[in-house]
């Protein structure tokens, strides 16, 4: 009779121990590809194995769910240990003193191995508040075999760039394929204002809608899209692609490395390699000096207030090892380049037959990565990541999408278009207490 | 006395359960329609009427009232005369009817995210089967057509509940009604305007009222119909509007203030609506 009690007793001593013991690293990124999806559950898996007690719970998240589900768990006070997140969200959440600085897994990396150009995302004071898990930027894709067979060069302006898409523009084939809905408008004129020279907001958070630099990539919008389908402002992003490779466009704008895979998969056998889809390097706006991409690198993010951080800078450190991250880093090789000069450089990396396929898409890539070309989404100068924290808001508000439509759609004058663009966000940064 | 306690205390639950559930978020999002109010974070101001003043003043909001003033009509007639229709077809007797009957109920079983997709794909403008079959580029989620492919998704999706709503009513109508009329010598067209179409008054009431408190509300199909493409801004309503200013705007309070606005809206219309079928009644 007497053994009942004990063994409950036992029983019950076990499980308190074993929940004290289990700590729970919640990690929510946003690769989901089912191969980079299965990368990230093998490197948790280890990762367990050598820490017992830990549980990694990794959860891949869409895009558009991401944002509102940080946002709803930090209002609930239960944020995961670590997730991604777009440079100005980190920015925002880092401003509100809601991030814990990433310094000691950079250290374990050595900092100078990390490129300087992943260093400036989201660090304030010195601190690294946001880490990014591989960078990589967006591309003017073109049917190389094509621009051949029409004599077309390498495009140096937008001028160039609109007069090629006029002459890839025949039969069922149109010039150009940019994707409509709000988040790659607003990658789109954010690079593009930043190839000709322009800025979205002054120092006193002004915006500049009705300067000459964006009047400017507003004409240049509306011409160029001239030659894109019927109906491209319906076009999500993977439908772009289809265009590319279902050989309805000759170029694509906003493509990005990630879409070397779509293309092997997509397109005809004979035509999915660089030999019929190459890059160029993408033109200079009339008021600018230089090209401009956008730098598709989500920093990860450590949340104050999570349950087990240590765990979680542990994990992180355990996910740049190079046999995990060079296995994370091969699950989308053109696309998702290595944050340390260390990996780049070894031998097993640039072995990965992808890269051997796609070099020109690389080369492109790391002309944009090493001469400080590519910046975050809105993002014009790396101070803009840290003295302008409603990037995220103006994002989400679709001002500036409404605004190019206006130009390409409804035959609104830029500077029409422009000014009440800038009616409505300066409304907005009002309401927000960011502008007087 | 006592027995009045004991009904009190048995019905307590529910109205204790009703309280928390329905009337504090409402009272909440009331109450925050006052304030400007970040949607996640702690930080809130009292404004007064501050965000309903914003709202009136906001193009986009009246833009939306439009765009959402057509989505719900248009849905709404085309439902029922396509729901009507369907269940006086339905109500005849012929071979397969039982199948006819499973099948026309379909769509409104298929979950919201299911039928967006399927209609996605089948309206895609390079490989959809719908231009196939029209033979023509037709863009569906361009600036052009995308309300259209908005309001096709919505009937297909919404009609058999009108179609389920009249056809059992037509089930209940005595069949002498219909001996009456055609001794009377009343031909089909007569006997729907004189004995079906008053005998269908008070359910299509009820489902005109229904069907207008949940068209003008709709969130999920035209919300899915603008993730992944879709030219968002030519069927951005009301609800979609409002859920942006809450959740991509960080503005709780001005969100709020929008779908009070809504409500108003909503009571008014079912107030009118009620006032005008009482005095159609009295008629």
């Amino acid at each position: 009779m007497k053994t009942i009690p004990s063994v409950a007793a036992l029983l019950l001593a076990a499980v308190l121990s074993s929940a004290q013991a289990q700590k729970v690293i919640r990690v929510w990124h946003t690769e989901t590809q089912p191969n980079s999806q299965e990368a990230v559950r093998n490197i948790a898996k280890r990762f367990e194995a050598k820490h017992p007690g830990v549980k990694v719970e990794v959860e891949a998240l869409a895009w558009g769910d991401l944002e509102g589900k940080i946002m709803a768990s930090l209002a609930a006070g239960t944020p995961p240990e670590l997730s991604h997140g777009q440079p100005i969200t980190c920015a925002a959440l880092q401003s509100k003193g809601l991030l814990l600085p990433l310094d000691e897994v950079v250290q374990a990396l050595g900092e100078a191995n990390i490129w300087d150009q992943v260093k400036r995302v989201c660090r304030v004071g010195g601190k690294q508040y946001g880490l990014v898990h591989a960078a990589g930027t967006s591309l003017l894709i073109y049917r190389k075999d094509l621009a051949q067979k029409l004599g077309l060069k390498p495009p140096r302006t937008w001028a160039d760039l609109v007069a090629n898409a006029k002459a890839f523009t025949t039969g069922g084939m149109y010039g150009i394929t940019i994707p409509g809905d709000n988040l790659f408008i607003n990658i789109l004129l954010g690079e593009l204002l930043k190839a000709n020279g322009g800025i979205f907001f002054d120092r006193q958070n002004r915006p500049q809608l009705s300067s000459r630099p964006m009047l400017e990539t507003l004409e240049f919008i509306r011409d160029l899209t001239r030659y894109a389908p019927p109906g491209w402002e319906g076009h999500g992003y993977l439908e772009t692609f289809t265009n590319l490779y279902g050989q309805k466009a000759a170029m694509m704008y906003q493509g990005y490395g990630r879409g070397a895979g779509l293309i092997e998969k997509g397109a005809l056998p004979s035509m999915a390699n660089a030999e019929h889809f190459d890059v160029w390097v993408k033109p200079v706006g009339p008021s600018g000096r230089e090209p401009a991409a956008q730098v598709d690198e989500e920093p990860w993010m450590l949340f104050k207030g999570s349950k087990n951080p240590k765990e979680a800078v542990e994990f992180l450190k355990f996910f740049y090892q190079k046999d995990n991250y060079l296995e994370y880093v091969q699950t989308v090789p053109i696309h998702l380049f290595p944050i340390t000069k260390s990996l780049r450089a070894d031998r097993d990396y640039q072995a990965t037959p992808m890269i051997q396929r796609w070099k020109s898409w690389i080369e492109v890539q790391e002309g944009y990565l090493n001469n400080d070309q590519g910046k975050p989404t809105l993002v014009i100068d790396w101070d803009d990541m840290n003295s302008k924290p409603y990037l995220m808001e103006v994002l989400g508000s679709g001002i500036l999408r409404d605004m190019v439509m206006d130009v390409a759609l409804e035959n609104k004058s830029p500077r029409e278009a422009a000014s009440r663009a800038q009616r409505r966000l300066e409304d907005l940064l009002k309401s927000k207490g960011y502008l007087k | 006395m006592t027995a009045a306690r004991t009904g009190w205390l048995l019905v307590l639950p529910a109205l204790l359960l009703l309280a928390a559930l329905t009337v504090y978020p409402v009272a909440y999002g009331i109450w925050i329609s006052f304030f400007s109010k970040h949607s996640f974070f702690p930080e809130q101001q009292f404004v007064g009427l501050g965000n309903y003043a914003a709202v009136l003043a906001d193009e986009e909001f009246w833009r939306s009232l439009e765009l959402g003033l057509i989505y719900s009509l248009t849905t709404i007639a085309l439902q029922l005369a396509i729901g009507v229709a369907a269940a006086l077809l339905l109500n005849e007797a012929f071979p397969g009817r039982g199948l006819a009957r499973a099948v026309s109920i379909f769509p409104y079983v298929v979950p919201t995210v299911v039928a967006v997709i399927i209609w996605k794909w089948l309206l895609n403008s390079q490989f959809g089967l719908v231009n196939y079959l029209l033979g023509i580029p037709v863009s569906w989620m361009g600036r052009d057509w995308i309300m259209v492919s908005l309001i096709i998704v919505s009937v297909w999706q919404f009609f058999p509940f009108v179609l389920l709503a009249v056809l059992a009513r037509l089930q209940s109508i005595p069949p002498e009604l219909y001996e009456a009329a055609t001794v009377d010598g009343a031909g089909a067209w007569r006997r729907f305007v004189h004995v079906t179409l008053p005998q269908l008054q008070s359910v299509l009431f009820v489902v005109v009222l229904l069907r207008s408190i949940w068209m003008f509300t709709k969130f999920d199909t035209p919300w899915l119909m603008i993730q992944g493409g879709g030219a968002e801004t030519y069927i951005r309503t009301l609800p979609i509007y409002t859920y942006q200013r809450t959740f991509a705007y960080y503005e709780a309070g001005r969100g709020s203030a929008m779908a009070v606005i809504m409500f108003l809206m909503l009571v008014a219309a079912a107030a009118l609506y009620f006032h005008f079928w009482r005095r159609e009644e009295q008629l």
